[in-house]
This record gives structure tokens, C-alpha cells and sequence, in this order.
């Protein structure tokens, strides 16, 4: 069968042996070490569990201490584009974001100074990037300032910045109301992780989250590869001439790919069974969840990835395909914001979870999650059509792949 | 169902540049050659056969099936291109095997034909050895054993003995025509021997057209007349090259035998009207149509 | 070797075969400032931009050094000329390495005019990443004969980065975000490492000339 003779040239090309490495380094190095140990009501309390209460009384004075800092610094944080951007004002602006503080905080000139001196300088880590910022706590707030005025002048302050800060009103209470759980809280999260969870579903999100990012973007190589193996080989045209439909034949390589490349991460999946039903016997783990999860989570990456890498591949040359999804990638890493759990949105690609528990958090955007998963599963099958087309077309010899740069560039050729 | 290939008034075009200007042919069963100069448009005319190219106008029917109908004449086509290669690190028989799933073979018939195949194409021993280490002969094997795998009704063969050492183009030549027994064996070549050895009916290309169809003798009996032998001395030889078309020449000592095609009879001392070969008759055809063969540099 | 000739099999070399490559990685450079702030940071917020972003050139630059050849045929044609096939390799990559520095030092010197704090040592460590980024690309795709296998291997250790940090010792190429430059010069000496030995394989195992 032509599927078992796809798989079979996959198996024994360098870029999936590359693929399994770099997908069993990725589950080794970072999530094997979530399974050292087993997780127990008294253990969940190491977790540092927060969450987020959404009062104004929380969010205001946390607000304006942060602002007040990066004020002091001339420097905030913002993601305008999702990628992050340490924004400076000139004088006049950040002499404006002054006087909100002031009129926030009711301070003068004189103790805005003092409050200067008295605060600590630090640096800051976000992600993989560093500011520095001035910890300054316990800004005064004005007794009669409403939340509903305070969220307007934040909105004010956002647009200065040119959007995406920290400060704008709708990020207000995620960004300044987080706060430890209580006792109650956690051993409710504990509860979930138990009784709804059945501890393996769990698992399989962190693993799911964990591979999510390299799968977000590793099997481009091997689309790529397989896709320009004929012409490597010279063998386009005799492929072309055989009596198999291009729909087939897409669509063979395409399952193939994606069978191919689900394996490893099956193993990954049944490596973290294992040691579940090891480790928690006597909570008798549900071992399923360690499968459905990441299936669902993790086949439409896979997907989507190999059919566009096909699809690019196609269009244009293996060495598109990579550089396109490679920077695609790098955009979904950099627009990742923080916190990295419960927040799916429905168009997001690379899913977060970065945590064994809030799995409320988690359910409350299910059907958002599902939806995106479906979406992209789609977007996959489209991708994969639009590369029978193409495959067709060059197949008849009415196309040629587009060349973007050279003698027989698309920008040079006529009619 | 008929088995005939028909190509009635195509033309071709690469952007503006016409490739090929209305072809007219009939193909029927039997080894068919196709002879021509390099350039002359012989593999862009089996591409388009193998509808492996579009043609701008014209019509061309398979077997009585329609060339448009891309996916019934691929699977009734055999096509060997001219570079033939294959996936390097693939073994022989996988290689076949392979192609043979994309033609749409079913596993349990495919493992058997390609057995058979490889005995018929004599590449047994070479079983399990890998496509990269192959010799051009057996690499050219496997391209018609490729070919072959799906038993195909038309077999399209470009330009398979260039690079064979003459005893493998003997072995090729055979197989060939053993295979254009019960289908269409379309052979292209620049090499007139290959076209002496093995076919019937020819058809000669310059330049995107059919200057000449029909059978081998006919084209023989057209150059009657026309072909010469001479005896004269070496350091006439460039003179004779720049006013006559020399097909032939054994050279001994200060003399060289010249075999001559000419319109008229040569001005030479001791020219003789011989029996023309292909090699002459073809030159003799390519001359007629206005085509500039003479052997001269200038 | 006379001058003429190198200097013509440069030039049809870059023209037709590197041109592109080296569009793209000056793209790379121009791109930065519109995504990244470049002004007004200090020494470690300056080293983002230009470890995350301006050593991907590496990748770019050095990893096609054997892309024209990796049709076999071409490859004996070029291999059967007078001149070298492995000297115009190291050719082209001295090219790729002062393309390379160029490209970090017009990054460095725009953020320095912009009152970025940045020193030489911005630039010697934006350089030590993209040569280590990019010399492992040219090992693989040396080793394999496959430039996808290249681009694929450099990629990896890049993305290897954003996600194990911690586990990478010296070979982490964002440390200067931490403020340290010790890494630097083992990657530069393992760029310098990775190129010797892609040369002696090619020349005492694949070819064995």
C-alpha cells in the first residue's frame, strides 16, 4: 500500500529522526521534571496557587505603584504587537503620566521626589526579557478617586503608551488583582485534580502545553523534506506520470506526515501513563486523559504545520516554507502573554497551560478551545486542498511554482 | 477501442516561444521512432503525450481517449524520461514497488509483477541493491522496468540509450522490441541506429515540426539517387565538407572513402552512386527540408 | 591564484547563487527595529533585540555555503575545475562572516545612536551567537548534503533556547540578556570548531583528497 511506503521513506529520513529527538528532548528536559513528585494535598501548597479577585480595592493601589515605578524609570512594558516593547516617553508625555499620578495619588512635586529616593532599583524578568524597574509600594490613593474615573485615566495612559500596556482597562484586573489562594481554594483545586482530572488529564495539558510550542513549528522540516524529496531526487516527473490522482496522493503523504509525526508524541503519552498509574495507585488515575488531551490538543499543530509546510512547499520551495513558519512561529512565542493557563482564545495557535491545576479556569473556555481546535483542523484540510491544487496544476504542466526573485521571477515576467 | 494514438494540428508554446507547430501524426501498435536533432522537440512532443504538458490547441486521443482526460491516460501510459533517477537510498525492488503503488497497483499483484519484471529487464541480481548503486546500464533497466510495472498499453520511451555501452544498447533495443509486441512503443532518439534496429514506422523532427513520417524503407527509397561514395585525398576534406554533406568517412593513409549525400551527382573524379543507409537517408530528409547539416563550422 | 579569476568567481557567486541570502539577512536587520525597541535601553534590555533577532543572520549567511552543489553532478563538475571546490567554500564563508559582522555592527552602532548601552561587547557577542548559529547549520547541512537538514539543525538550537535556558550551560546564545558575556567565547570557539571539522570531513572522509 502506498501509505505504508510513505511512512516507511519518512522513517528512514534524517529530518523525522531529528523530529523524535527534538520532540523526546523537549519532553525530558521539560516536563519529566513535573513528574518527579507526586502531588498530595499537603504537597499543592508549593504550588503557590493564585488567583484573581477582580476588586478595585485590590487592583487600584497595585496599579498605581506599578505605574508610579515605571514611571520613575521611564520604561513600560507594553505589547503592541503582541512582541514586547520596553516603551520611553520624551519629557512631555511622561510629564502627562505625572500628573495622572498626581492626581490619582494626590502627592505634590516634593514627595513624588522623596518617594524616588526611597525606593529600590531592580531588574524585572518577563519571559526571556529583563527591565529594570523601581519597586515603589504603598503609593497613597486619593480617599474620592472612583474606580470608574481611575479606569479612564488608565485608558488615557494605555493610549500614550500606543496600546497594549499593561494598563489598559480591561487587562487591569488579571495584570494587578492576583493574589494567593487560600487554604480552601487550593484544597478545592486538589479536589479537581483528583475527582475531575482523575489526575491524568492533568498531565496530559502540561504535556500537551509543553509540546505544543515545538510542535508549533517542527514539522515543517519534515513536510518540507518529503515534499521536495522528488525533485531532489529528479523523479517529479515520473511521479507526475503515474496513474495515482493527485488528491491521493496528497493526501497519503499528508496522513502519513502526520501519523508518522504523532508517534513520537504518542510514546511521550504513554511514558507519562506509565508513570502516573505508578506513581498515584492509590487514586486510581483515569490513564485516558494522558491520551485524549494531548490528542485533541497537539493532532491539529501537527496538522496544520505539515499542511502548510506542504502547501509552501509546493507554491514556492522548501526553504520558504521554513523561513515563513519559522517567523510565524516566533510571532505566536512573542505574542504569548502571560498568565499561561485558562487563557485559550479562539484563535490562538500555540495553546497554553503551563500548570497542573485550574482546571475551572480551563473549562470555562472549553467550547472557546474546542472551537479552536476544529478551526485549525479545518484550516489544515484547506491547506492540504489548496496543495492538491497546486500539485495538480504543476502536474499538467500549467504551473511552475512561483519564483519570487531571479530570471524567471513573478515580478519580472510577462504577460 | 482502437489502439492508436492520434495527434491532429497541436502546437505548443514555452511563454511566446512555439515549441510545436502543428503536428500531425498517427501512432499505431508497434515499435515507433521518433527521430531528430537535439532541440528538435521530441521530449516536449512526448511530455504532452504522457500529458505531462499542456498543448495551446489541437487534438490528441489516446487509444481513443481524449488527452485532456489526464488521469485514464496515465494509467494506460508507461513514460521513461530522459533523465530517469530515483530516490538514492530506496533498494531496487522498493523503488519498483513504489512507483507501482502510485500507478495504483494493488500489493498483493505488485510484489509478483515486480519479481517478474526484474527477471524480463534482467535486474534479479540487483534485487536488493540500492538505486544509488547501480550502473547507467541497470539505472536504464529499471527506468523501463518502471515503466513496465503497471503493464501499460503505450509505453513512452525518451532518448533510453544515450549513455549505454554498445552492448547494453543491443540488450535494450531487443527488450524493446520484444515489449512492442502487443503495445505502442514510442521511442525518441538522435541516434539513427537505434530507429535501423528496432522500428518499422519512423517520424522525423526538426525544429518543432514533422518534417517527414512513414516506414523505414520508404525513407531509404526516397534518398535513392542520392548517395555517393568517393575516394579523395585528406587535404580536400574541409573543401568537401563546406559543399557537400558527408554522412561517412574511413580514412587510410593520405586517402579518405567519403560517403556523400548530394541533389546531383558530385563533381568528383571517381564518384559512385551507392545504396543509401538510414544514416544517409536521413540526412538526405533533413536536407530536402531546408535544414542546414553540412559539416562545416561556419 | 590570480586575482582576476577569484575575484570573478565571487562575483558570479554571490550574484547567482547568495544574492538572496544576503537580501534576506540584511532584511532581518532592517525588520528589527519596527517589532523591537531599539532606543534608550540598557546594556541587557539592548541585548535582546540583538540576540534573538540579529544572530538568526548566522542561520541565514552561513548555513546555504553548500547549497549551489547539492545536485551531485554539479557538485563533480565544479569539483573537477582547477580551483578548489573546499577554497571556494572558505571563500564564501569569509564573505558570509563579513557580511555577518557588518550586519551586527551597522545593529550595534543604530542602537548605540539611539542612546542604547550598548559597548563592543554587544557586538562581539551579537556576532559569537550568529556564528554559532550559523556554523551548526553549516555542519549539518555539510554533514547531510542537505540544506534543510542545516537550516533545520540551527533552528533547533534556537528554539532549543527559548525553551531549556537553564539546561544550555555555554551554549545558551541569549545570555548576554542576562548580563553575561562568558559564554561568548565558547560559542565562537565552537563556531570556529564546527567549520574546521566540517572541512576535515568533507576533505579526508567524503572526498578524500
Amino acid at each position: 500500500m502506498l501509505f505504508t511506503r510513505e511512512c516507511k521513506k519518512i522513517f528512514r529520513s534524517l529530518t523525522f529522526i531529528i523530529y523524535c529527538a527534538m520532540v523526546i528532548l523537549m519532553f525530558f528536559t521539560q516536563f519529566w521534571p513535573e513528574l518527579d513528585e507526586r502531588v498530595t494535598s499537603s504537597t499543592i501548597e508549593s504550588y503557590e496557587l493564585t488567583k484573581i479577585s477582580g476588586e478595585p480595592e485590590t487592583i487600584m493601589p497595585k496599579a498605581l505603584d506599578s505605574l508610579t515605578g515605571c514611571y520613575f524609570s521611564n520604561t513600560y512594558r507594553c505589547y503592541p504587537y503582541g512582541l514586547l516593547k520596553a516603551v520611553h516617553l520624551n519629557s512631555r508625555d511622561n510629564d502627562k503620566i505625572k500628573g495622572y499620578i498626581i492626581e490619582i495619588s494626590g502627592l505634590n512635586d516634593d514627595e513624588m521626589e522623596k518617594l524616588k529616593a526611597a525606593s529600590s532599583f531592580s531588574h524585572v524578568r518577563i519571559g526571556t526579557n529583563e527591565l529594570e524597574s523601581y519597586n515603589v509600594n504603598h503609593v497613597p490613593l486619593r480617599e474620592d478617586i472612583t474606580y470608574g474615573r481611575f479606569r479612564e485615566i488608565m485608558g488615557e495612559i494605555d493610549d500614550i503608551l500606543g496600546g497594549g500596556s499593561d494598563y489598559r482597562p480591561d487587562d487591569l484586573a488579571y495584570k494587578f488583582s492576583q493574589e494567593p489562594m487560600s487554604h480552601a481554594e487550593i484544597i478545592e483545586q486538589y479536589d479537581d485534580f483528583i475527582e475531575k482530572d482523575h489526575i491524568a488529564a492533568a498531565y496530559g495539558r502540561l504535556l500537551s502545553d509543553y509540546l505544543g510550542i515545538v510542535l508549533a513549528v517542527i514539522p515543517v522540516f519534515a513536510a518540507a523534506a518529503l515534499v521536495t524529496a522528488d525533485k531532489r531526487a529528479k523523479m517529479d516527473e515520473l511521479v507526475y506520470s503515474r496513474r495515482i490522482s493527485s488528491f491521493r496522493l496528497i493526501f497519503t503523504r499528508f496522513s502519513a506526515l502526520v501519523l508518522t509525526m504523532a508517534l513520537p508524541v504518542l510514546l511521550c503519552a504513554s511514558i507519562t501513563a506509565a508513570k502516573i498509574m505508578h506513581m498515584y495507585k492509590g487514586d486510581a488515575p483515569d490513564i485516558a486523559g494522558a491520551f485524549t488531551v494531548p490528542g485533541i490538543w497537539l493532532l491539529p499543530n501537527i496538522m496544520l504545520v505539515t499542511a502548510l509546510g506542504m502547501c509552501i512547499s509546493e507554491l514556492f520551495s522548501a526553504g520558504m516554507a521554513i523561513l515563513v513558519q519559522f517567523a510565524a512561529w516566533f510571532i505566536c512565542m512573542m505574542m504569548t502573554s502571560s498568565p499561561l493557563y485558562g487563557h485559550i482564545g479562539r484563535y490562538t495557535f500555540v495553546c497554553r497551560h503551563n500548570s497542573l491545576f485550574y482546571r475551572s479556569e480551563f473549562m470555562e473556555h472549553y467550547s472557546d478551545f474546542l472551537f479552536n481546535r476544529i478551526f485549525y483542523t479545518a484550516a489544515a484540510l484547506a491547506a492540504v486542498l489548496l496543495t492538491v491544487i497546486v500539485y495538480e496544476l504543476k502536474r499538467g504542466g500549467r504551473f511552475n511554482g512561483l519564483v519570487l526573485f531571479g530570471k524567471d521571477s513573478i515580478f519580472r515576467r510577462k504577460a | 477501442m482502437n489502439s492508436m494514438i492520434e495527434i491532429r494540428n497541436v502546437n505548443k508554446f514555452y511563454g511566446r516561444k512555439q515549441a510545436l507547430y502543428d503536428i500531425n501524426l498517427t501512432i499505431e501498435k508497434g515499435m515507433f521512432g521518433l527521430l531528430g536533432r537535439n532541440g528538435a522537440g521530441k521530449t516536449t512532443l512526448m511530455k504532452t503525450l504522457a500529458a505531462l504538458h499542456q498543448k495551446k490547441d489541437g487534438d490528441i486521443t489516446v487509444c481513443g481517449i481524449p488527452i485532456e482526460r489526464a488521469g485514464e491516460i496515465r494509467a494506460m501510459t508507461g513514460y521513461l524520461p530522459q533523465d530517469f533517477s530515483m530516490y538514492p537510498s530506496m533498494k531496487t525492488y522498493e523503488a519498483l514497488e513504489y512507483l507501482g503503488a502510485l500507478s495504483g497497483m494493488k500489493s498483493a499483484t505488485l510484489r509478483e509483477r515486480v519479481t517478474d519484471i526484474l527477471h524480463k529487464v534482467n535486474l534479479t541480481e540487483q534485487r536488493s541493491k540500492k538505486v544509488a548503486q547501480l550502473s547507467g546500464g541497470m539505472k536504464r533497466r529499471l527506468g523501463i522496468a518502471q515503466a513496465l510495472i503497471h503493464d501499460p498499453q503505450v509505453l513512452i520511451v525518451d532518448e533510453p540509450t544515450a549513455g549505454l555501452d554498445p552492448e547494453e544498447r543491443i540488450r535494450f533495443r531487443n527488450l524493446l522490441c520484444e515489449l512492442a509486441e502487443d503495445r505502442i512503443v514510442i521511442l525518441s532518439t538522435h541516434i539513427v541506429g537505434d530507429i535501423e534496429a528496432t522500428c518499422e514506422q519512423i517520424a522525423i523532427m526538426d525544429e518543432g515540426k514533422i518534417l517527414w513520417q512513414g516506414t523505414v524503407n520508404q525513407l531509404i527509397s526516397n534518398a535513392c539517387g542520392h548517395v555517393y561514395t568517393a575516394n579523395v585525398e585528406r587535404k580536400f576534406m574541409p573543401q568537401l565538407k563546406k559543399n557537400y554533406i558527408v554522412t561517412g568517412m574511413i580514412t587510410q593513409a593520405e586517402y579518405a572513402t567519403v560517403r556523400i549525400v548530394s541533389d546531383e551527382e558530385p563533381d568528383l573524379p571517381n564518384a559512385v552512386l551507392t545504396e543509401p543507409d538510414l544514416e544517409a537517408a536521413y540526412m538526405y530528409c533533413l536536407h530536402i527540408s531546408g535544414c542546414d547539416v553540412k559539416g562545416d563550422e561556419n | 591564484m590570480d586575482w582576476c579569476y577569484s575575484a570573478r568567481i565571487v562575483y558570479s557567486d554571490v550574484r547567482h547563487n547568495f544574492l538572496l541570502h544576503y537580501l534576506l539577512a540584511a532584511a532581518v536587520v532592517f525588520i528589527t527595529p519596527l517589532f523591537f525597541s531599539v532606543s534608550g535601553l540598557d546594556s541587557r534590555q539592548a541585548a535582546q533585540p540583538l540576540e534573538m533577532i540579529i544572530s538568526l543572520t548566522g542561520t541565514v549567511l552561513l548555513t546555504p555555503v553548500f547549497m549551489p552543489e547539492q545536485n551531485g553532478s554539479i557538485r563533480d563538475v565544479i569539483r573537477s575545475k582547477k580551483t578548489p571546490y573546499l577554497l571556494t567554500c572558505i571563500v564564501r564563508l569569509c564573505i558570509d562572516m563579513l557580511i555577518l559582522a557588518a550586519l551586527a555592527g551597522i545593529s550595534v552602532l543604530y542602537m548605540k545612536k539611539c542612546r542604547s548601552e550598548v559597548t563592543f561587547l554587544h557586538f562581539a557577542g551579537t556576532a559569537a551567537s550568529a556564528m554559532a548559529l550559523g556554523s551548526l547549520g553549516f555542519f549539518a547541512a555539510g554533514l547531510s548534503n542537505n540544506v534543510i537538514i542545516g537550516y533545520m539543525a540551527s533552528l533547533l538550537w534556537y528554539i532549543i533556547n527559548f525553551t531549556a535556558k537553564d539546561k544550555l550551560g555555554v551554549f545558551f546564545i541569549f545570555s548576554m540578556m542576562n548580563g553575561s558575556f562568558d559564554e561568548k567565547k565558547w560559542l565562537l570557539a565552537l563556531s570556529f570548531a564546527l567549520i574546521l571539522l566540517t572541512f576535515v570531513y568533507l576533505s579526508y572522509v567524503k572526498y578524500k583528497i
